[in-house]
């Protein structure tokens, strides 16, 4: 029997080579703006989060979906007395496919922990994005 | 392979105007609409999905509505994954069933079906329509798949899960014995959950969109227990039932219990002649997306393996639908691969056989990357 967890079957890519690539210019990504880039034979998301960049797999660890096409966003943040309280804008990308919200800088689903979209070392070197794949 | 469930869209329900009787066309044009000028008559749902209910990438280059656009729709699905054929399911036209009047509810099925045929299911002989009734309206509903269901276009008759009563009612015969005349199924997609069709779940109204996304399959479990105990398949035997997007996991928990009651109280219904769960796996088809995903995915196989769903299991993506399941990465036993994927649609609707295994010219995976 073979398994539907899509995440054990993730589509085939590279496997890590820790290799350093420019990923792009680092003014091509403002804050709150994300660019998708082929680094290393595989599409990452660019993301610049209040100037912090961080790189995540356009591959997402739920069913595959395009992940860093997504909506980037705020959450409603946890509530112990059924308030809601919206915050964190800007900080979560929605996959484009079925919604699952993730942590852009953790990469971490917020529904599930556990549950962790791959990301990628980021430096910004003489201008540029630098991503170690 | 085959995608069953392909949602095709239109730019704007305006677009079914010049096929509308004069009478029904003063409604649409004048008259009110739920979601103001260019919104498709029906009666909402009343939960309201809080983001949206299509893939946020589903929306074609210009902007328009998802699943309208056949060029990005042909390279986004149908040829990225190879597909043999895509059954479309449309969009809003199912929903005709929660419109109190069923005379204008028949007549916009009519203008749908008609607007089909003009558009969509002459682009592409990879692409199968769905001819669309209003269940509220039986005899009405039986003219309209007597007035196109010679037309080698529509694969199915189509309705909503939702409805008045579960489908083996006599109230929808007249249905039934218009399908089994067309050498028809009839397909009841998941839908139609608003207007003046009951609450969708047993308690009375749930609250969120995903709590009772979740239980939407209650409706499914419904019809498949009343058309077998109707008798619809002793009644017309080469009627063939399709549930679409309701899910797949409780039907051997359904089965088993309707076998163990009608053993018991078979006095009921005597004009049965085979146990529920025999009627089903003959007559009935299940589509399997949105794919329930236990941790141990033997826990899904083993119970659908005794029930025999091998033979009544069909690939359906969803697209562009937010809960779409990729046709590379939804995965099924081995030996359960060509039926599903493939041979179950290929034998429902007739279509032609197939010269190659049922993946083997999937060109990428899911994401490109």
């Amino acid at each position: 029997m073979s398994s539907t967890d899509a995440a054990a079957q993730a589509p085939k890519t590279a496997s890590r080579t820790n290799k350093r690539h420019v990923a792009c210019a680092a003014d091509e990504v403002r804050p709150g703006e994300r660019r998708i880039v082929e680094v290393g034979g595989r599409s990452v998301g660019i993301f610049n989060v209040a100037g912090s960049y961080y790189a995540l797999h356009n591959g997402c660890p739920h069913k595959g979906g395009a992940l860093c096409e997504g909506r980037i966003t705020g959450t409603v943040l946890p509530s112990d007395d059924y308030s809601f309280e919206y915050g964190r804008d800007g900080e979560i990308l929605r996959c484009a496919w079925h919604g699952w919200e993730f942590d852009i800088a953790t990469g971490r689903a917020l529904a599930d922990p556990r549950v962790r979209a791959r990301s990628y070392p980021v430096t910004v070197e003489d201008g540029n994005v630098v991503v170690t794949v | 392979m085959i995608d069953c469930d392909v949602h095709n869209n239109w730019a704007s329900a305006e677009e079914l105007l010049p096929y509308l009787p004069a009478t029904f066309r003063e409604y649409m044009e004048r008259g009110e609409l739920p979601g103001g000028r260019g919104s498709f008559p029906h009666g909402h749902r009343p939960w309201l999905h809080p983001e949206d209910f299509k893939r946020q990438d589903a929306t074609p280059p210009g902007g328009e509505m998802a699943g309208s656009d056949y060029e990005f729709m042909r390279r986004q699905l149908l040829d990225r994954y190879g597909l043999d054929y895509a059954i479309l399911t449309s969009e809003e036209p199912i929903e005709v069933s929660t419109l109190a009047n069923p005379y204008y509810a028949s007549a916009l099925a009519s203008a749908a079906n008609d607007w089909a045929l003009d558009t969509w299911l002459s682009l592409d002989r990879r692409l199968k329509g769905s001819l669309v009734v209003a269940p509220q309206d039986p005899e009405g509903a039986a003219r309209e798949i007597r007035r196109l269901g010679d037309r080698p276009e529509f694969a199915q008759v189509l309705v909503s899960s939702g409805s008045q009563r579960p489908y083996g009612d006599p109230f929808y015969h007249p249905i039934w014995e218009a399908c089994a005349e067309m050498g028809l199924p009839l397909a009841a997609h998941l839908g139609g959950q608003g207007g003046i069709n009951p609450n969708p779940t047993g308690t009375g109204p749930s609250t969120f969109f995903w709590e009772t996304h979740a239980l939407l399959v209650q409706t499914g479990m419904g019809h498949v227990a009343s058309t077998i105990a109707h008798g619809v398949f002793e009644k017309w035997p080469n009627a063939r039932f399709v549930l679409i997007e309701c899910g797949i996991a409780w039907l051997p928990s359904i089965l088993w219990r309707l076998d163990e009651d009608y053993r018991a109280l078979r006095k009921e219904t005597p004009w049965l002649k085979r146990l529920p769960s025999e009627y089903a796996r003959e007559h009935m088809r299940l589509t399997t997306q949105p794919i329930e995903r236990p941790k141990n995915p033997d826990a899904l196989w083993a119970p659908l393996d005794d029930i025999g769903a091998k033979d009544m299991l069909m690939f359906a993506t969803d697209y562009p639908h937010w809960d779409f399941d990729d046709p590379v990465l939804t995965a099924f036993p081995e030996e359960w691969e060509d039926q599903v994927m493939d041979g179950n649609a290929r034998a429902l609707y007739g279509l032609p056989e197939r010269t190659q295994t049922a993946r083997e010219e999937v060109p990428v995976s899911g994401v490109q990357h």
